[in-house]
């Protein structure tokens, strides 16, 4: 459902994303992990469209991402690390405006946000403008926003930031339940814990290069660590370099 | 068509919401209200004087008005390319709501129109709003009836769309050539270009040959210049010849320069349209890339602490900081060019002023002239205080809670703001009133009342624009360039005019007295110390209250905000 194919992103001579190859299939909860600066989020937006890689190509269900992008985008759902939301609109509204921007039918549309809002316990602020609203809650929102017109790959970029323990909670029961029904779930965190809870298979990027990927004891093998926990194989996999200098913009 | 209103109705509905949901009370809604009516009617009443003055000069009048019809339009039209350039900059390619907006299955060709509206009302509306008291005069004026009205309101959308339009076309072509890890390079690009618009713009305009009919030798050969656009290849002219055509008996095709200025506000939206569904996509992509690898300049911190050395510590530290921001933030120092271009401008006014060719002595016009200067360094001085120090308090923006929760007292903050723009204005105010003296070759005794008028005037200036800059601060904002737009911004700018209106008129009646001497005796009289003197105090008052109430009121407003008792951008 997702493939990528030897992507390379380059600010100037450093490589932000080094040859990367990988391929999620439909209703896989994979999880993409990296330390900060590895080049999990340029890999997301390379994903979305958002960055263009310096070479290589990006699938979403078979579309090229460059060459189609408006067929790639459209089975594809999004909920960036820093997401941005209209302050004067209304939660509702901006669930609208996005379903509108995905052209789910104006009946569906409504079906669909007051099930999200009540889903992500929202229906109550449902009215209100979203400068109002908490930080967990725009997170909740932006989460509704993704999931308006029921894609077939969910793209999440650090999902739990700000996030309480229920709302936590909450979502990762969310995923689980969206990948037992099918949809492709790309997770990028650097939360060990929440990686290891919910996903089937995880990838360990650094330094721009997927350094190990399987389940969990494939990751117990590559690290010759058979009795560990996600953390130590975690730490022992990338524990080479002396950071050199975390890069901006990635 | 309709995937473009859903790609708008973002802004309309956060318009709507702002309206009806509260964002400003309505005493401060009727306030602004009255005063952009007050505005609307000041313009119309000093443009339809000056009409009807061109109208008293026998066979004249119209071509005259048809002259300075072109100068404003031409105005406009490099003012609407300047700020569409930056506009369209802002809506392309760093607005916030781009990853959400391109993430999405958007159609490339219904974002482009959609960002193209918004690009062009937002950087259009203005000079609309100022457009339209002019055109109201000059319908009264020269019995423009309904049918020039109907012209008005079939040029302006075309006459507006292009200088949009090709904003956005330069946008593409500058974000796609050039790295966009220098970003700030385009902003640098964008203000040189801007610069170089309004200076050649302004001299292809040659007002001065509205005074100056003599250079023309023949009065026929002077109404025929002043009857022809200075330049036939601008929008701005075309706009001109459509509505002179039905303003003054012109032998004008007003149907041809319509479908001329048609043909070209449907042309160049077009184009862009293809330049972009070719480039935006990569354009983008490299306007995300981050710079990095920034050079350092070794030179900078030993030499802004020698700078700073006369202040104590808090304050220094402040200013290091802000003046640090400033050299490294793109959208701040971008403005320099602006001021620049203002500068140029306004001494260029002077250069070509045709002192020597008017009736009254040379000295008098020399003597009004500077003292109608004083007044324009003023306002200069205001205007530059909106960009600059109006916004010292909001740049803390979000991190403004660090200060609050330092052990320092914001009345040194406010105070380092305050000497941080109050030494450049002055120097600013200072070196114009001092060139532009020199340009008009006034004596001595002028030249030093000037200066020590316009010394008096920036530190009102200052506190006005830092203190009510602190009253209505703006922490969140997306640029620099949006805080002066803001309610507080409007009511600085109101004090600022309204401060130098005063200082000019406490001035006014000794050098009124004394012009008057000039002229009736045909010499020039040194005043004495004693005329001047009761003034001078006055405006010494006068800004002691201009800096002690400002910079106060800002400061308590502050303290609120400390205290959670208030909140901020309102």
């Amino acid at each position: 459902m997702i493939t990528l194919a030897n992507v390379t992103k380059r600010y100037g001579a450093l490589a932000a994303v080094d040859s990367l190859d990988l391929e999620v299939p439909r209703g896989e909860l994979f999880g993409f992990l990296g330390p900060n600066g590895a080049g999990k989020t340029t890999t997301i937006r390379m994903m979305m469209g958002i960055l263009k890689p310096t070479s290589g190509q990006v699938f979403l269900g078979g579309h090229d991402v460059e060459q189609e992008p408006e067929k790639a985008k459209a089975l594809a759902g999004f909920i960036p690390d820093r997401p941005f939301i209209y302050e004067k609109l209304t939660g509702c509204e901006f669930l609208k405006f996005v379903g509108r921007l995905h052209h789910v039918e104006p009946e569906r549309l409504l079906r669909r946000i007051a099930e999200l809002l009540e889903h992500l316990e929202l229906t109550r602020w449902k009215d209100e403008l979203v400068e109002s609203y908490s930080h967990g809650m725009k997170q909740r929102l932006v989460v509704c926003g993704a999931l308006i017109h029921e894609p077939r790959i969910l793209v999440v970029d650090e999902p739990m930031v700000g996030m309480d323990p229920k709302g936590s909670r909450t979502l990762k029961d969310l995923f689980r339940t969206l990948a037992e029904k099918g949809t492709t779930v790309f997770l990028s965190t650097h939360s060990i814990s929440v990686a290891e809870e919910v996903c089937h298979r995880i990838g360990i990027i650094q330094r721009g290069r997927l350094i190990a990927c399987g389940t969990m004891a494939d990751l117990h093998s590559q690290a010759k660590n058979k009795n560990g926990n996600l953390e130590s194989v975690f730490l022992e996999l990338t524990q080479d370099p002396p950071a050199d200098a975390a890069t901006p913009g990635r | 068509m309709n995937s473009i209103l859903v790609l708008l109705s973002p802004f309309w509905f956060s318009w709507r919401n702002d309206f009806l949901r509260g964002g400003q009370p309505w005493h401060r809604r009727l306030f602004l209200l009255a005063l952009s009516a007050g505005l609307w009617l000041g313009t119309f009443i000093v443009i339809r004087r000056v009409l009807l003055y061109f109208q008293s000069v026998y066979e004249l009048g119209p071509a005259l008005a048809y002259q300075f019809l072109l100068i404003i339009l031409l105005t406009f039209f490099s003012m609407l390319l300047f700020s569409n350039l930056i506009a369209a900059l802002s809506a392309f390619f760093l607005a916030r709501d781009l990853d959400l907006v391109l993430a999405t299955p958007t159609n490339l060709n219904s974002f482009y129109y959609s960002r193209l509206i918004t690009t062009t009302l937002n950087s259009s509306w203005m000079v609309l709003f100022f457009s339209l008291p002019i055109f109201a005069a000059y319908a009264a004026v020269f019995r423009g009836g309904i049918t020039f009205y109907l012209w008005v309101a079939l040029v302006l959308p075309l006459y507006v769309i292009i200088p949009a339009s090709l904003g956005v076309l330069v946008t593409h072509l500058l974000v796609y050539i050039l790295p966009a890890r220098r970003i700030r390079n385009i902003l640098l690009f964008f203000g040189l270009f801007g610069f170089i618009a309004l200076y050649f713009l302004f001299r292809l305009s040659r007002p001065e040959q509205l005074v100056q009919p003599e250079n023309f030798g023949h009065f026929v050969q002077f109404l025929s210049a002043m009857e022809t656009p200075s330049s036939l290849f601008l929008p701005s002219s075309w706009s001109a010849d459509v509505l002179a055509g039905s303003l003054f008996q012109r032998s004008t095709d007003q149907r041809f320069f319509y479908a001329l200025l048609a043909s070209y506000a449907l042309f160049f939206p077009l184009a862009t349209s293809w330049v972009s569904s070719a480039v935006y996509l990569s354009g983008w992509s490299k306007a995300q890339e981050s710079p990095h690898g920034r050079r350092h300049l070794k030179w900078l911190d030993p030499t802004l602490e020698w700078i700073t050395r006369p202040f104590p510590e808090i304050p220094r530290a402040i200013m290091i900081k802000d003046i640090k921001t400033f050299l490294r933030d793109t959208t701040q120092w971008s403005q320099l060019f602006l001021l620049l271009a203002l500068i140029v401008v306004y001494l260029y006014n002077f250069k070509v002023l045709p002192l020597d060719r008017t009736p009254l002595p040379t000295a008098t016009l020399a003597t009004l002239v500077c003292f109608a200067n004083l007044a324009l360094a003023g306002f200069v001085l205001s205007a530059v205080a909106i960009r600059f120090a109006f916004p010292a308090v909001s740049l803390e923006g979000q991190a403004f809670w660090l200060l609050q929760t330092s052990p320092i007292s914001l009345r040194s903050m406010v105070w380092s703001k305050f000497w941080l723009n109050f030494i450049p204005l002055l120097g600013l105010g200072e070196l114009l009133v001092f060139l532009s003296n020199v340009l008009l070759r006034v004596p001595p005794w002028m030249m030093a009342l000037s200066l020590i008028t316009v010394f008096l005037m920036t530190f009102g200036i200052t506190a006005i624009g830092v203190g009510v800059g602190a009253l209505y601060p703006r922490f969140h904002f997306d640029n620099a360039a949006e805080i002066p737009t803001s309610f507080g911004g409007a009511l600085c700018m109101i004090f600022s005019v309204a401060f130098i209106g005063v200082v000019v008129m406490i001035e006014a009646w000794p050098i009124y007295l004394l012009a008057m001497e000039t002229l009736n005796t045909g010499r020039l009289i040194v005043p004495e110390f004693r005329v001047i003197a009761p003034s001078l105090a006055g405006i010494v008052a006068l800004t002691m209250v201009a800096v002690i109430v400002p910079l106060r009121l800002g400061l308590q407003r502050l303290e609120q905000l400390r205290d959670g008792r208030s909140r901020a951008d309102r």
